[in-house]
């Protein structure tokens, strides 16, 4: 398999395909961040997170402009911080107790943007044991893109995550979980 | 089945209603059992006037939006002469669906299945292979509904003998006048779409709630330590020092006014006139000065129209029963016209804040709801709704007021649920077969 097969061809313009050691990387990012919403560690997961961050979910993949179309999530990193808090507080009655959650990431593509930064799109699967009331199991599916920079450090921040849910523009259960 | 028969359409209610529903006590049984469902479908959402949508959603010719108004499918269509009309979605021929988008334009609306073509007024004008069809096509329509509109705001009946839509919203007029009123033309547009949050939960679970003013410091107390907003003078302070109250408007509309806590102007949307000066001033200029400045301190109204429409703030909410259990929240941002684009921004961020499945409120009230619902399951008795009945009054537009985390909201949801629920109705009955 060349690196070539790791970028998203359609958007190749004014973009880099990523090397081996940066494709591992960036899936190894992804697959952290997914453990880390899964087992709800907020303060860890919310490490991952540059100050210019926006966190969107979309009413799933079509063409929506935030400043014009509703969105299920349309956060800036403040609110972002907001929500977080507000998880934090033990009073979050939608996630008391936690919803119990795995999902699987795939179908990994990476391209190099400058300046040291990533956009990456993959694919998901969750299952979420609904504790905080029905105790049903729902399936989240869809596409997510990540832009991710990388920090002084060497290690990899997220400044975009968008979630593209198949069913975005049906009615959805409550979703107070970082998805 | 015991050897009796009954005829198909033939209604038959089936619950004693009156005996569910006292002033100050509702049986949980009128949230689970099916029997109870199926007399709603026939009473309120095909005998009585119900909310379908805006007619700011489809501007031109040939647009439409689907819907579901009780379980039956249906399109709200600007028609050729440009008025907007309500129709089945479900096609004369052998009952398919017309339409499956979620909204589109056409010139003419034509079935997949077999490929008959209706107009926007949903007569149908064409049949393939026309000569073995011998029936006048005149016979045969996209069944239009009764539907009137009050400021752009469409509601519908199955049933044509229904009274004229005024007479149902009553008073509730100004409540929509004060949502259209907080445009400075006087007008609103639902053009941002519609988020959708399911509730595992009976549909009457969301009037209530909405005007329930009571939950708030618990439901939301996360919401309240997360974040300072209006609602924490509005809603949640120490219970004299609340002003905001409860108003039962009748016909089942019902109303939480904040108002009377708001004391600057733009409080409502957590802002002040400085931050929208333009905003500020095209509202003064278009109401004057006393009744400019007491709508931008009032805000818009709290409020639900029976049966199915919220009036929350700054949004349009919906509600849509699926069954017994079940049900799903509509929401979109209010947005204004002839206002500056960052205002409806702000007010489609605030819109996804409150409302949906990840709202700082809503994803905690659909759980608290499902919560409900299964605590009601089987043997629940009497729910009680008690709360402020020893402190209403009644102001000098008949409507009765009580504080704000008092139970007359409830009541007066009740009280005409209850009137609603037993009047002698035919459109809730199945059609039957006419022979000739």
């Amino acid at each position: 398999m060349g690196t070539s097969t790791m970028t998203v061809a359609d958007q190749a313009d004014r973009t880099e395909p990523v090397g081996l050691e940066e494709y591992h990387q960036i899936s190894g990012f992804l697959f952290r961040e997914a453990r880390l919403a899964d087992e709800s560690r907020y303060a860890e997961w919310e490490a991952l997170v540059e100050d210019d961050m926006l966190y969107w979910v979309p009413r799933g993949d079509g063409e929506f402009d935030m400043n014009r179309d509703i969105s299920i999530t349309a956060d800036n990193r403040s609110r972002l911080r907001t929500r977080i808090r507000q998880l934090m507080t033990g009073k979050r009655h939608a996630q008391v107790p936690v919803s119990a959650m795995r999902r699987v990431v795939g179908n990994i593509e990476a391209e190099r943007l400058q300046d040291g930064e990533y956009r990456v799109f993959s694919n998901f699967i969750l299952h979420e044991l609904r504790r905080s009331s029905t105790a049903t199991v729902e399936v989240w599916a869809g596409r997510v893109e990540h832009r991710l920079r990388r920090r002084p450090d060497g290690s990899l921040g997220m400044f975009f995550k968008k979630v593209m849910l198949i069913n975005g523009d049906e009615p959805l259960p409550s979703l107070a979980f970082i998805i | 089945m015991n050897g009796s028969t009954m005829a198909i359409g033939e209604r038959t209610d089936a619950v004693d209603v009156t005996s569910l529903i006292e002033t100050d006590r509702v049986h949980g049984r009128l949230y689970t059992d099916p029997a109870v469902f199926e007399q709603e479908m026939a009473h309120i959402f095909y005998g009585g006037w119900v909310f379908v949508g805006h007619d700011s959603e489809i501007p031109d010719v040939g647009q439409y939006v689907r819907r579901t108004l009780g379980r039956e499918e249906v399109l709200m269509v600007r028609r050729r002469d440009g008025s907007v009309g309500v129709m089945s979605n479900r096609c004369a021929h052998r009952g398919n669906l017309v339409c499956i988008k979620n909204q589109g334009k056409e010139r003419y609306l034509t079935c997949p299945y077999h490929g008959w073509v209706y107009d926007l007024e949903g007569k149908l004008r064409d049949v393939p292979y026309p000569d073995g069809f011998a029936k006048d096509k005149s016979e045969f329509t996209l069944r239009a509904l009764r539907s009137e509109s009050y400021r752009g705001f469409v509601f519908a009946s199955f049933d044509k003998s229904v009274p004229p839509l005024v007479d149902h919203l009553g008073k509730a007029t100004i409540l929509i006048d004060r949502a259209c009123e907080m445009s400075p033309t006087g007008r609103i547009r639902l053009t941002a779409g519609w988020s959708k949050q399911r509730f595992y939960a009976n549909w009457k679970m969301l009037p209530e709630n909405d005007t329930d003013g009571y939950h708030v410091n618990d439901v939301h107390a996360s919401f309240a330590e997360a974040i300072d907003s209006q609602y924490d003078a509005a809603v949640m302070g120490n219970e004299t020092a609340i002003r905001s109250e409860t108003k039962d408007w009748g016909n089942g509309h019902t109303e939480l006014d904040f108002s009377p806590t708001y004391d600057a102007p733009l409080k409502w949307l957590n802002t002040t006139p400085q931050r929208f000066p333009e905003y500020t001033r095209s509202m003064l200029a278009a109401y004057g000065e006393a009744k400019g400045n007491r709508i931008l301190r009032n805000g818009p109204p709290h409020a639900v129209i029976f049966p199915n429409l919220f009036l929350g703030e700054m949004n349009i909410v919906i509600f849509q029963p699926v069954n017994v259990n079940e049900c799903v929240q509509w929401h979109t941002p209010l947005l204004l016209d002839g206002v500056p684009d960052d205002l409806n921004g702000r007010i489609i961020r605030n819109s996804e804040a409150a409302m949906g499945p990840s709202a700082f409120l809503l994803a905690d009230d659909s759980v608290i709801s499902e919560r409900q619902q299964i605590a009601l399951r089987d043997r629940a008795d009497w729910l009680d709704i008690s709360r402020g009945l020893n402190r209403e009054r009644v102001d000098d537009l008949g409507v009765i007021v009580g504080h704000v985390t008092d139970e007359g909201t409830n009541r007066a949801f009740w009280q005409h649920y209850r009137k609603v629920m037993t009047a002698d109705t035919r459109a809730g009955i199945r059609p039957v077969a006419r022979s000739a």
